[in-house]
């Protein structure tokens, strides 16, 4: 080959090698930015009158005058959409049977979807589950129902050859020549003075716990799962995790155990996660029987032993990288040598032991799969220190996943999960800069 | 001397006079045996590691062994039949191993190429300056926790896959395929005219092959682009789909361990290479890459272990349907893996603790277990077979 190709094959290889490093830089981007968009969504968006009168009645929050006041003028504009309803009610009645027929189906439709935005019609019980007692929460949901009721959505099966599209079609065209048709511009219109939509920051979504099955309210019980479970799960670990740390760096001769307990320790780091949620439910819960069933403790010491192998890694790359001088100034001085790994290694190993325990920290709050036979349900309110030993408790990352594919409206409540999914990934990733920053900080320190 | 000094204290102490020496043997002995015992509980400690992973392969293996005293083993691992509920159930895994198959592959063959790449990028191409940003970032892929991905592949991938993914991967074809195949072109082209010696013969054979080949490579891209461009993906939820979330899962695992293993190739093998007027991709693929094999290869094992072992990702997006695809390298169907059958048959299972319904569970358990067990002591032993060699040179 002459040299020009060559060069060419060099250049070319370089930007292949770049142009990989870039694709891992922009997957991570196209994984977080939805994630962040949306999640933040969660927590700050555009709450209608609706959410008002929810945190008031639910959580007892807001100012009450207010609200009245509010809804003495929101409650005039729906009253005359509500008034053309009731005209079309009694027009519906004079009509011939046979075009009652025609309009009835489509008539229900437009009822249910005006009950979907604004709450119950007037004249209509209470319903039992707390999502159907409120109109639209949120501005951008509220518009989205604004739609369904102005559009009928219709699916073309015209041709069976193709996978048929849904089509809108006005609703307005339908009831044509009746009193109803007022209603759709009439709505539209006043559509923000029905629901008086105001930017917000719903911080209750962090502190409040979920009401109806997480149609309203927060994620507190998940949070605090995850935190229990994460932090019980390094009281287990971290501890043995340093000393097994210390062993195999200081006191292990090389030989054959030692090589035993090594494979043992990245045997342990290559088990597949749900494999230890198996163990988790056939040593602690159904042989040990630390609690009946599920619990907090059970899913703790799931986890501990996952991550295990993380902080004793960690620790031994800490403890390795402290000079062999400072080691051999303590015994010269006459020290012993626990007290040389007590005052003098451990100090200046803390750091890197400390950022291994808190991104191993990290991990456990994010782990699923050992945590789904042992400790997670899936609703449940938050538990208090007391019950950690006995009672289970709901996570992030377990109801991320049940929100998501198990829930029975889980397209409604796309916020919500991406809100906890924003939680989870700030929780894990803050874990992991807090490492960063502290390694930083305490090494500055130890150099005085 | 010290037998003497010894003994001399033995004597102090038999006569039970006060002395010093007496004093500081009583305390030395007491160090002796405290230190003695200390270092024992710390090896018992240490021991701790080696005995969870015995019970988990004990109490594993205790809940997998009554499924095939119940069943045998040939339905399990020849039929592909799983329906578990039904009366009387059925137990094939067939089609279930064969999807955990189907996606590590996958997953294999996206991240094993990028990885290794960026990789060599980051050991040998790279400033100092741009690594240390590149680093938070595959670190930051690493941190993110499964369910977010698997949350992404469901809610947002999976969607964007079924409305557009002709398109999408017709783009993908183009980008990856048209550079590469050019490069083809270019070198083939040249290795055709090169036994030719005359000046203006050579030139002018060597423009017709580039042109023959290059209109040849251009026809093959644009009929492999049109194709994929008309796929209809029925279900964003395939086996494509959970393949390249997997791979992005096991990419920093593959770039970091691998990276080391180019770090412990010396510099003096790159030196050399260079002082033979070789390039900087010629030293890499003919002198660093074979020398780091090893390491490379044990760096791929472990990042298709992450891959095999996820649960939550294929539990999300893979569709769950227990079939082997048709044919059998169609990404774009719905497939079930190992995790996933695991995890989501357990919430009915566990009301019957003690059928077959429960232990089968356990019995794909220990399968996962004892894969990753054999490929991780077969990575273990190529790092350290590696190491001997390196350090042998």
């Amino acid at each position: 080959m002459n040299l020009g190709t060559r060069k060419l094959l060099d250049r070319s290889f370089t930007a292949l090698g770049i142009g990989s490093i870039i694709i891992m830089g922009l997957a991570l981007l196209v994984v977080l930015v939805p994630i962040v968009s949306n999640g933040i969504g969660a927590l700050v968006f555009r709450e209608t009158v609706e959410h008002r009168k929810l945190l008031l009645s639910e959580f007892h929050r807001g100012d009450a005058g207010d609200l009245e006041k509010e809804l003495v003028i929101s409650n005039g504009y729906r009253q005359k959409a509500f008034d053309i309803l009731a005209a079309f009610d009694r027009e519906l009645e004079q009509m011939e049977p046979e075009r009652q027929e025609v309009y009835r189906e489509s008539y229900e439709q437009v009822r249910t979807a005006l009950r979907v935005l604004l709450g119950p019609l007037p004249g209509e019980e209470l319903p039992e589950l707390t999502r159907f007692r409120y109109g639209q929460t949120r501005w951008d949901k509220a518009e989205e129902k604004l739609h369904d009721l102005l559009y009928e959505q219709k699916w073309d099966y015209s041709n069976p050859d193709v996978i048929a599209k849904p089509n809108d079609v006005s609703r307005a065209s339908i009831f044509a020549g009746t009193s109803l048709v007022r209603l759709f511009p009439y709505v539209e219109e006043n559509i923000d003075r029905m629901m008086m939509p105001q930017w917000t920051i719903y911080w209750g979504f962090i502190t409040d716990s979920s009401l109806d099955s997480h149609f309203f309210g927060g994620i507190w019980p998940e949070i605090q799962g995850t935190i229990f479970l994460a932090i019980g799960a390094m009281i287990f670990a971290f501890p043995l995790g340093v000393i097994a740390a210390i062993y195999f760096t200081e006191y292990a001769r090389e030989g054959f155990l030692n090589s035993l307990l090594r494979s043992a320790n990245s045997t342990l780091a290559g088990v597949p996660s749900i494999v230890f949620g198996l163990f988790g439910l056939a040593f602690f819960i159904n042989t040990l029987h630390v609690s009946e069933s599920k619990s907090v403790l059970a899913g703790s010491l799931t986890l501990a032993i996952m991550i295990l192998p993380t902080i004793i890694r960690a620790a031994e790359e800490a403890i390795l990288s402290v000079p062999k001088t400072y080691k051999e100034a303590s015994l010269g001085l006459g020290s012993t040598k626990w007290n040389t790994i007590m005052t003098v290694i451990l100090p200046a190993a803390l750091p890197g032991i400390l950022t291994g325990g808190v991104i191993s920290l990290g991990r456990a709050a994010g782990e699923t799969a050992p945590i789904i036979f042992t400790a997670a349900v899936s609703v449940g309110t938050a538990i208090g220190l007391g019950d950690v030993l006995s009672s289970p408790t709901p996570a992030l990352s377990w109801n991320i996943y049940n929100l998501a594919s198990e829930h029975e409206a889980a397209a409604q409540i796309r916020h919500v999960q991406y809100g906890m999914v924003l939680s989870l990934v700030m929780i894990v990733l803050l874990l992991n800069l807090s490492a960063v920053i502290l390694r930083a900080r305490i090494s500055k320190k130890l150099k005085g | 001397m010290q037998n003497s000094s010894g003994m001399h204290e033995n004597e102090a102490a038999k006569s039970g006079r006060s002395s010093v020496f007496v004093v500081s043997a009583r305390k030395r002995k007491l160090q002796k045996i405290s230190q003695k015992s200390g270092e024992g509980t710390l090896l018992l400690i240490a021991s701790f590691v080696a005995i969870v992973v015995l019970f988990i392969f004990w109490f594993v293996a205790r809940d997998a062994v009554p499924y095939f005293r119940l069943r045998g083993f040939q339905e399990f691992f020849t039929s592909s039949e799983w329906y578990p509920a039904d009366e009387p159930p059925r137990f094939g895994a067939l089609a279930i191993i064969y999807g955990s198959i189907m996606v590590t592959l996958g997953s294999a063959l996206i991240a094993v190429p990028m990885g290794v790449i960026a990789s060599i990028c980051l050991s040998d191409i790279l400033p100092f300056t741009v690594r240390q940003y590149v680093k938070p970032v595959i670190e930051m892929l690493a941190a993110i926790p499964s369910v977010a991905y698997g949350f992404f592949a469901l809610v947002v991938f999976a969607p964007l896959l079924q409305n557009v993914g002709g398109p999408i991967l017709m783009w993908t074809w183009w980008v990856i395929a048209a550079p590469v195949l050019l490069l083809a072109v270019i070198v083939a082209s040249e290795l055709l005219t090169a036994p030719i010696e005359k000046e203006p013969k050579k030139k002018v054979l060597h423009l017709v092959s580039a042109l023959f080949l290059g209109s040849l490579a251009l026809l093959f891209l644009y009929f492999v682009g049109r194709h994929l461009q008309g796929l209809v993906i029925m279900s964003g939820t395939n086996a494509l789909n959970v393949s390249i979330i997997l791979s992005f899962m096991a990419l920093p695992t593959i770039v970091s361990v691998s990276e080391d293993a180019l770090q412990a190739v010396g510099r003096e093998l790159r030196e050399g290479s260079y002082a033979l007027g070789a390039t900087r991709a010629e030293t890499i693929i003919k002198t660093v890459l074979p020398a780091a094999s090893s390491g490379i290869l044990a760096a791929v094992i472990l990042g298709i272990m992450r891959a095999l072992g996820e649960t939550m990702v294929v539990w999300m997006a893979s569709g769950n349907s227990s079939h082997i695809p048709d044919p059998f390298f169609n990404y774009l169907e719905s497939i079930r893996t190992l995790t996933a059958t695991i995890a989501g048959d357990m919430g009915e299972a566990d009301q019957v603790t003690g059928s077959a319904r429960f232990h089968v569970l356990f019995a794909m358990g220990l399968l996962l277990l004892v894969v990753s067990f054999v490929s991780n002591f077969i990575s273990e032993r190529i790092v350290v077979r590696q190491r001997k060699v390196l350090s042998g040179q």
